[in-house]
């Protein structure tokens, strides 16, 4: 069984929401092109749920306007936009039977009752609900409630398809499993999405592009290899992954890229640079580093901690008095222990990817 | 076999909703045009006639009868909602913020206005400003004196009432006072009926002929008559509602606050005066506010008790109903609505800024405090002494009702009862407006709270506060105002139904809005939220999703303001005719004329009424006796 959407892109162009003094979005412009999967990433208070909920048509945008496909959506209102949005708390309708709510989009569009029925049985199939359509939305665990959630947000066949946070409510464990079920779905589907979390791991495991976002402000959008090898700056590095951000110095620069002065060693960074400070700042991920026993070629550091969570192994380490760096040891083998206040050599990239301006 | 769907309405049909939103606005301008035939009309009338010569002239003049300038407010509030975009798009949204801002500025604005504009006028239909009516007050003494007295009995009332409730509550939610919940029931018992059975009753036991000052201690010289009788019953009328507003608070005071503050060093009397009063203070203001309302609102029992004390609320009523002089009554009621006005303002203020009060999940409630002996004693004897009071009126109202006369013959008989099928007219009157108003004022309720709570629009936080505004107006302004703006052309409405089923409906509104706000709050936003986004409109989300659950919510509204309708005299006693009397009105009439046995007859019933629609309020909420009251 093949189901069939007919999926736009979302356009945003000059977005901006205040509420009273404060602008909670300002002045966004992306793009989500069709069939691909955006995920509106960022810290609380950063203006990506305002920005979903615009599209959905639940906040009136200050000004600005959104497209979907070719047609303009800003003033239309929620129940006639071609959107459909699973949400945070899922908002499964408590005085309903799952069937009821699966069935409720279809039945507010007067769809006849035999294709509502047909309708409904193809997406409790897809989503592997059957059994539990009589059942209230209390009855159901966590994970299953998420999959009536996306049952009914899909069986309305919607352009575009949005979400907000929609796994927060799970554990851990569920969280990893239903963000890949969520994303082979709409996959299959192949239909344009919009997802919001603050959760980095998620937004890269799930998204085609991640949009990071910040005060209201949209400070990065690229694919999640993008956002990490190449952020766009300090914030970008930080809030994408543990980071070490250590001042360099541009020795030499052309158009293959550049020699950085990196704690008195030489780097190469193989990307030509967007800037032209001598001064810059280097992002040292944690896993690009490494340590050896005392002595070796490297820069002479003392272990500060050490943090063993299975897979990783993760010192701090000090090279001075105020320069202070974290190393993540993946699989760490019994050489690569080290005790606390021992003495080791810190080992850098021979290669970094980016340096910020 | 792929298929390809869409059952989203195309947006092709933007030009399907333009097309709507012109059809609704020519139709609206029709209803306007409709309405405004109705508000202005001009009659023609002879103005002189001159005789020349022996040719006779008559001159004609037009004269306007109705009410300009509610027009132009009308089409105001049609207007108004139009500055917002979104609203502009969505017919059933605009309809529905038109409808609840124009009756808001109709029945709920325009009499209180009207009140004030009549006061400043010097006699019926005069033009023009004056200010006449101030200093006839002034001048008669009497009359002045009836504001100072209203002033000074709400203070001292509302005092205390608020010590003694505060105390009481206080012992009910925090101390190990065996049977507090039984003693809570019937402290708060009062609440539920007429405020001037309780005066009635106070006469049956402390009267001239009372059961306890006259058959059991023969007092003489004693009288209960007076502003110390009035003080005495409105202690008794008023003291529930401290109590329930402060027994919640207490009972929802962080028990971990206070130990956090022992903790640091804080000596038991410290912590109490460092933190709990801190945190009940506001509380304590906003009962003190309410009960000075509810004090200086009071009809019946100044007019039963009284006894020649002058009070505005009873000065307004004879002004305008025995001595017909409509705009005395006006600026009496005017001086008895601004301090209320005032009050509520400050309570407002007060209750908006003390919301560290509720922010207490999780934490540890209702723990029992420890106190020394004397205290305990203290106040266990005020709260079994005001639950005492509570079984000894009350029993004497049945009491009374059963025997022959009151205070003269003790005999058992049912005469009284059977009275009470002459009285079958004024039932029916009286359950007709109540179910009534308590269905309009319910669904305008609902609609309201939806409005305020989930929608943002020009002009929300004015239909928030004018719907809740009736909170301040005593019974007799919201009377006096009904009839100085719609007795007369083009609405002759006084003694309608209609017109008291409207007036109960927007008096108690509030309180059908405090319940369906408390219980929107109740409800995730984002129910509402999904069934939009899933396409079904307004109107469908509506009747699908917000009603069903909210009806509980929906019904106790109805039947509060059905209770509070079926018991109010003060805006009945202006309101009603003869074909629509109320049964509180004849009650009253019985009260002062009849025997109190009979009188005892009539209040016996209403109590009776009350109570089956409380049962079946609190079967329909699920909840306590007492919480049922928590809102109102």
């Amino acid at each position: 069984m093949t189901t069939l959407i007919t999926t736009a892109s979302i356009s945003i162009k000059n977005l901006t929401k205040d509420f009273g003094a404060v602008k909670a979005v300002n002045d966004i412009s992306l793009e989500v092109e069709t069939g691909t999967l955006v995920c509106l990433l960022g810290p609380s208070g950063c203006g990506k749920t305002t920005t979903l909920r615009m599209v959905a048509g639940f906040e009136e945008p200050t000004s600005g306007e959104i497209y979907i496909g070719n047609e303009e959506i800003t003033d239309v209102p929620p129940y006639s936009r071609p959107t459909a949005l699973v949400f945070q708390s899922y908002a499964l309708f408590p005085h309903m039977s799952v069937y009821d709510n699966i069935a409720y989009g279809l039945r507010a569009r007067r769809v006849p009752k035999n294709e509502v029925v047909n309708q409904v049985q193809e997406f409790i199939k897809l989503m592997e609900l059957e059994g539990h359509e009589k059942k209230s939305p209390s009855q159901l665990s966590g994970g299953q409630q998420q999959r009536v959630a996306l049952a009914r947000a899909l069986v309305i066949r919607p352009k575009v398809l949005l979400f907000d946070e929609p796994l927060s409510n799970l554990d851990a464990l569920l969280r990893v499993r239903m963000r890949s079920e969520i994303r082979r779905i709409q996959q299959h589907l192949g239909i344009t999405s919009m997802y919001v979390t603050h959760d980095q791991e998620e937004a890269f495991s799930i998204g085609d592009r991640v949009a990071l976002m910040n005060k209201g402000k949209l400070v990065q959008m690229g694919s999640p290899r993008e956002l990490y090898r190449e952020p766009a700056d300090r914030f970008v590095a930080e809030f994408v992954g543990l980071s070490n951000i250590v001042p360099g110095e541009v020795l030499e620069s052309n158009g293959n890229g550049a020699e950085v002065k990196v704690l008195g060693l030489t780097l190469h960074c193989s990307r030509p640079r967007r800037g032209n400070n001598r001064q810059v700042a280097v992002v040292l991920r944690p896993e690009a580093l490494s340590l050896g026993k005392a002595g070796d070629q490297g820069l002479p550091a003392r272990v500060l901690t050490l943090a063993f969570t299975g897979p990783v192994a993760r010192y701090t380490v000090s090279i001075t008095d105020d320069i202070v760096l974290t190393v993540d040891i993946a699989n760490p083998g019994p050489d690569q222990f080290f005790e606390q206040g021992s003495e080791v050599t810190l080992h850098l990239p021979k290669e970094i990817p980016s340096v910020l301006e | 076999m792929a298929r390809i769907l869409s059952y989203r309405q195309e947006l092709s049909d933007s030009q399907k909703r333009r097309f709507l939103f012109i059809a609704l606005l020519i139709a609206e301008l029709a209803i306007l045009i409709f309405i405004a035939t109705r508000l202005i009309q001009v009659n023609t009338v002879v103005d002189r006639v001159e005789v020349i010569g022996n040719q006779e002239f008559t001159y004609y003049k037009n004269v306007l009868i109705g009410d300009p300038p509610l027009l132009i407010l009308i089409i105001i509030g049609l207007i108004l909602p139009l500055a917002s975009r979104r609203i502009r798009h969505e017919p059933v949204l605009l309809v529905t913020v038109q409808v609840i801002i124009v009756s808001l500025i109709v029945f709920v604005f325009w009499p209180l206005a009207k009140v004030f504009i009549e006061a400043f006028k010097s006699e019926y239909l005069a033009q023009g400003f004056s200010l006449i009516q101030f200093q006839k007050l002034l001048t008669k003494p009497s009359v002045w004196k009836a504001f100072t007295n209203t002033m000074i009995l709400g203070i001292t009332t509302s005092v205390l009432a608020t010590v003694i409730g505060t105390l009481i509550a206080y012992t009910l939610t925090l101390t190990n006072l065996p049977g507090k919940k039984l003693l809570r029931n019937l402290t708060i018992l009062p609440l539920l009926s007429p405020p001037f059975a309780v005066s009635f009753a106070f006469i049956m036991l402390f009267g001239r002929r009372g059961l306890i000052t006259w058959d059991i201690f023969h007092i003489t010289g004693w009288n209960i008559y007076g502003p110390q009788g009035i003080i005495l019953v409105q202690l008794i009328s008023d003291t529930p509602l401290v109590i329930l507003i402060l027994s919640s608070v207490f009972a929802s005071i962080s028990r971990n606050l206070e130990e956090a503050a022992e903790d640091l060093g804080g000596t038991p009397f410290y912590v109490l005066r460092t933190v709990t009063f801190p945190l009940v203070t506001p509380a304590i203001l906003t009962a003190g506010l309410l009960t000075f309302i509810s004090s200086i609102s009071d009809f019946g029992n100044p007019m039963l008790v009284g006894g020649g004390f002058q009070m505005l609320a009873t000065q307004a009523y004879i002004q305008m109903i025995e001595m017909f002089d409509l705009q005395m009554g006006a600026a009496l009621a005017m001086l008895l609505v601004i301090p209320a006005f005032i009050a509520f303002v400050i309570q407002n203020w007060i209750s908006n800024r003390k919301s560290y009060i509720t922010v207490t999940s999780g934490a540890v409630t209702g723990y029992i405090r420890q106190q020394p002996t004397w205290i305990k004693a203290i106040l266990y004897s005020i709260t079994t002494f005001m639950a005492f009071m509570t079984v000894l009126l009350y029993g004497s109202i049945f009491v009374g009702a059963a025997v022959n006369a009151w205070g003269f013959d003790y005999t058992l008989t049912a005469r009284n009862v059977t009275g009470l099928l002459t009285a079958i007219p004024q039932i029916k009157n009286s359950l007709i407006v109540s179910v009534g108003s308590g269905i309009v004022g319910g669904i305008i309720g609902i609609v309201i709270a939806w409005l305020v709570s989930r929608k943002n629009f020009p002009g929300k936080s004015v239909i928030d506060f004018s719907a809740t505004v009736m909170l301040a107006i005593p019974g007799t302004v919201v009377g006096i105002g009904y009839i100085v703006a719609f007795n007369a052309a083009p609405y002759f409405w006084t003694g309608t139904f209609f017109i008291i089923i409207i007036a109960y409906a927007f008096r108690r509104l509030p309180v059908g809005l405090r319940t369906s706000v408390a219980a929107q709050k109740q409800i995730d936003p984002t129910l509402e939220e999904a069934s939009l986004d899933l396409g079904a409109s307004r109107l469908r989300t509506f009747t699908k999703i917000t009603f069903p659950l909210l009806n509980r919510a929906f019904f106790a509204g109805v039947i509060y303001i059905f209770i509070r309708s079926m018991t109010d005299l003060s805006a009945a006693v202006f309101l009603n005719a003869g074909s629509t009397q109320l049964y509180t009105v004849r009650m009253f009439r019985v009260m002062v004329t009849g025997t109190p046995s009979e009188g005892a007859a009539f209040a016996g019933l209403l109590i009776i009424i009350i109570l089956v629609a409380l049962a079946i309020l609190s079967k329909l909420t699920g909840k306590s006796f007492i919480d049922l009251f928590r809102i109102s």
